[in-house]
């Protein structure tokens, strides 16, 4: 059964035009001119029950617009929709008691009260148990060990702590389909992996189904076997996070350092006549790029025992790069000629850092 | 460095202008302030004459130019501070290259001069024609009313900006701001002339600085203050825009060391 | 569960989390309350001085004006006890708040309605009914059997009045996101519904009564109590008006959550 099914969704804003300076002003006074932005346009796609889905995009790509459909809080300009078997924004009332919904910019909890004190609250609103309530805090609150921060204020609680926290009052209802937006944003990295732990959990105990926005490109890598890119409201790719990679990927980096200086004819003529790029970092260093479907490992047979070798580092392109790539030539539809991605983009090949995208 | 203040003059004029509905009901609410104390007044009035030495002609004249010279003091800086102090951002505002404290009276001066066009001078207008007010015949009369609600405006702001920095001493600053409120409104003479008040009380009312806002001004317009009386309530409204300082450059040194310390 | 039900235990809850929060903050409670009653008292000494120069208000005693002020500070301050979302623009739809409202499972203005409640207010609500009381002995007027439960339901019309148009002033930042200052302008007629109507022309008049009906707040209900019924059916036009300004105010509200959905943010 499908979680969330989505038809040509759509969704217009009216924008203000404010015209410029005094006269401007004054004239807007008197009359005011609007036009029409499209934020998302017509955009399809099917999550089945049980999956994790990645969906990213630039700022101001629709992500925001695209979940505060989904979760009923606005309503789309055409296409169809229906999310847990409803119309999200036709029933809200019936249809929020099955979704569980973070922005992680934003808080649910009551800021002046001990956080067991909203999760009662809570509690009520959703119309839980009692029994029910204590069973499944008594879980999340063990998973996501939160037992010594059940009676601080929220406001006494740092980033991660509340992080965990609204993550707990998102679940308190048992919602079959979770909605994350911008969930591990400016979380430190051990945070972020507890929560996504947390989530491949709930994910593979309780087949929540879970939909999330990030920036973090290393969320998606941990999570998601599914990812949904956006750019200017449009989806650009819809498929796994493998396929995307493979897709895009652009091969591997070998970089030699060896003992004595060489030169760019010197390195070249190890390799011959295979479809490799060198390329000279210092008198000393030298990389090679190889594209995806040749071994390493004949590479470098080639190279090894000619020179005096002190050091091999090997760089696979990680997803960051790839997306990056992606929003720069605007589609995911064909991969664009390899050798133009020029040498320049070496120096952004560190091994895995943090959050690429994070502000 | 003054064209830059004046830019912040300008800039809050032009957010003003920038929220219509805001423009329209604004001149609505003046409207309807001053019409329903013209009314409240002709009734206290009845059958009488004069009440405290007011006609009924300078009774309505005083709530006419008493509420368009509030149009023109009003704003509300002390919410402004106080929001800014809560949430942080005075923080950023304190290591702009530019005094906090002047920026933000600049900004109530353009709030200010946007009421004064767009309200005052309109709803002037057709106030003269709906209600039996009589404005001054002397231009001189006319000058110094706008020199003494531009003092009016200088005291008002600096009681704002003294109860909006409160928010650096009180967790919640919110019931010292709706206490100043209700002082201005009552005791500088908006809602009533001070000559109302019994004897003791305007005693009392002449030591504060909250006469000098509004009832002062409004005497000079009526002509209830004429000749030699007139330079001395300016020489008031002068004297108390002075001492004002003083507090405030006290409360924002605290308030400042304050900052320091606790780091925001 | 019915939602009547359900509405009232959340209320519960709500308030015992305000008392909570409070509690951390003792202060603010007496603050609010004493800020309340100045707010109450300035009203009161503008009548008081305005009598000093005056015997009667267009026919109306001191004791009788006192009276009606009594009358509107019990309907305005149990209005605001449960009703005081003053900065709802700034806070819901500027920083998004109605975001989150929208992702739970209960109506949209009741939910804003609990978190705003402010308890405090009811305090000024029973000094207005001391004042009542203490002008009802002052004034003699005869005390009847079923003028308590006459008052219950003046009550309730009035709030249901201020509901109604507070509700429908707060939807209005679901047309407009620009500040539109329509607040201080209600909140101005409010204060003019307390004095005896006929001081005023025909205009304002019509305008207290049937345009924004604060004179149903003040003046008409209490002058059932004090006996001076030149139209005896006016008073009981409360309720009556208090329920059809309160349909209309959430009609505008629902309507706004849609366009507010519609039009987003």
């Amino acid at each position: 059964m499908l979680a969330i099914d989505v038809h040509d969704l759509r969704k217009q804003f009216k924008v203000q035009k404010n015209r410029e300076g005094l006269k401007g002003a004054l004239k807007d006074l008197f009359k005011r001119e609007h036009t029409e932005v499209a934020a998302v346009k017509d955009i399809s796609f099917q999550i089945p029950q049980g999956e994790i889905c990645g969906y990213i995009g630039e700022n101001g790509a629709g992500k925001s617009t695209t979940i505060k459909m989904l979760t009923g809080i606005l309503v789309p300009t055409s296409g169809k929709l229906v999310v847990n078997g409803f119309v999200p924004y036709k029933d809200r009332e019936k249809f929020v008691q099955g979704i569980g919904v973070v922005f992680g910019q934003r808080s649910q909890l009551w800021w002046d009260i001990g956080v067991i004190e909203s999760f009662q609250l809570l509690r009520k609103v959703y119309r839980v148990g009692e029994a029910d309530f204590r069973a499944r805090l008594d879980e999340l609150v063990e998973t996501l060990q939160l037992q010594d921060l059940l009676n601080r204020p929220v406001r006494k609680l740092s980033l991660g702590q509340r992080m965990r926290c609204e993550l707990v009052a998102a679940l308190l209802h048992n919602p079959s389909i979770l909605f994350l937006d911008e969930p591990t944003i400016g979380l430190d990295i051990v945070v972020k992996t507890e929560i996504r732990e947390f989530l491949k959990r709930l994910n593979k105990e309780q087949g929540t189904t879970i939909l999330l926005t990030t920036h973090d490109l290393q969320d998606i890598e941990a999570l998601c076997s599914r990812v949904i890119m956006l750019d200017d409201g449009r989806i650009i790719y819809d498929g796994g996070l493998e396929e995307l990679k493979s897709r895009w990927g652009k091969g591997r980096e070998v970089q030699f350092q060896f003992t004595d200086p060489v030169s760019l004819a010197a390195v070249s003529a190890y390799t011959g006549d295979m479809a490799v790029r060198w390329s000279l970092e210092n008198d000393v260093t030298a990389k090679v790029w190889i594209p995806r479907e040749m071994n390493v490992s004949d590479v470098l047979s080639r190279v090894v025992g000619q020179k005096e070798i002190s050091d091999i580092k090997i760089f696979e392109t990680n997803t960051d790069e790839i997306v990056r790539e992606i929003y720069q030539s605007g589609s995911a539809e064909a991969p664009r000629d390899l050798s133009a991605l020029s040498d320049d983009n070496a120096s952004e090949k560190e091994p895995a850092k943090a959050g690429a995208g994070e502000r | 460095m003054i064209s830059m203040y004046l830019d912040f003059v300008r800039i809050r004029f032009l957010m003003m202008l920038a929220y219509r509905v805001n423009y329209y009901s604004g001149i609505v609410i003046y409207a309807i302030n001053i019409g329903a104390y013209y009314f409240l007044w002709k009734a206290i009035f009845g059958e009488a004459e004069t009440l405290q030495g007011f006609t009924v002609i300078q009774m309505s004249t005083y709530v006419a130019v008493s509420w368009m010279a509030r149009a023109f003091y009003f704003n509300n800086l002390d919410r402004e501070i106080s929001n800014e102090i809560v949430d942080g951002s005075v923080a950023i505002q304190i290591i702009r290259p530019y005094s906090y404290l002047f920026v933000k009276m600049m900004q109530g001066f353009g709030e200010g001069l946007f009421r004064l066009l767009l309200f005052m001078v309109p709803g002037m207008i057709v106030v003269s024609f709906i209600f039996p007010i009589e404005l001054p015949k002397d231009p001189m009369q006319w000058i110094v009313f706008f020199v003494m609600i531009w003092f009016s405006f200088l005291i008002n702001s600096q009681l704002n900006i003294l109860t909006g920095l409160g928010a650096f001493f009180f967790e919640n600053n919110q019931g010292l701001m709706t206490m100043k409120r209700i002082m201005v409104d009552l005791l500088s003479g908006v809602v009533v002339p001070i000559a109302f008040f019994p004897g003791w009380a305007i005693s009392v009312l002449n030591w504060l600085p909250f006469q000098a806002i509004t009832y002062l001004p409004g005497s000079v317009f009526t002509g209830r203050i004429e000749g030699a009386d007139v330079w001395n309530a300016l020489l008031v409204q002068v004297a108390w825009t002075v001492v004002l300082i003083i507090p405030i450059m006290l409360v924002w040194r605290a308030a400042r060391r304050r900052l320091f310390v606790q780091g925001g | 569960m019915s939602r009547f039900a359900f509405m009232v235990s959340l209320y519960r809850d709500y308030f015992a989390n305000y008392m909570k929060t409070k509690l951390s903050y003792r202060a603010d409670f007496l603050v609010e309350v004493l800020s309340d009653l100045m707010f109450n008292g300035l009203n009161l000494v503008f009548i008081f001085i305005v009598f000093m120069h005056t015997p009667s208000l267009g026919n109306w005693s001191e004791a009788e004006v006192v009276f009606v002020y009594g009358y509107f500070m019990i309907a305005s301050g149990l209005f605001s006890t449960f009703f005081s979302a003053w900065n709802f623009s700034e806070r819901y739809i500027v920083k998004g708040e109605m975001d989150r409202v929208l992702t739970r499972p209960a109506h949209s203005l009741s939910q804003v309605m609990l978190e705003n409640m402010d308890p405090p207010s009811i305090v000024g609500a029973i000094v207005g009914l001391v004042i009542m009381i203490t002008s009802w002995s002052t004034l003699g007027l005869p005390f009847h059997w079923y003028d308590p439960l006459v008052l219950i339901v003046m009550v309730l019309g009035s709030c249901f009045i201020y509901m109604g148009i507070y509700t429908a002033m707060s939807a209005i930042s679901f047309y407009s996101d620009a500040p539109t200052g329509i607040g201080p302008l209600i909140y101005n007629i409010q204060n003019y519904g307390r004095y005896p109507v006929e001081i005023y022309n025909k205009t304002i008049k019509f305008l207290l009564t049937w345009l924004l009906p604060f004179a149903f707040v003040g003046v008409y209900p209490a002058s059932f109590f004090l006996g001076r019924l030149d139209e005896w059916w006016m008073p009981w036009l409360t309720p009556v008006v208090g329920i059809v300004v309160l349909s209309l105010g959430l009609g505008f509200w629902n309507y706004g959550v849609k366009r507010y959905r519609g039009a987003g943010s």
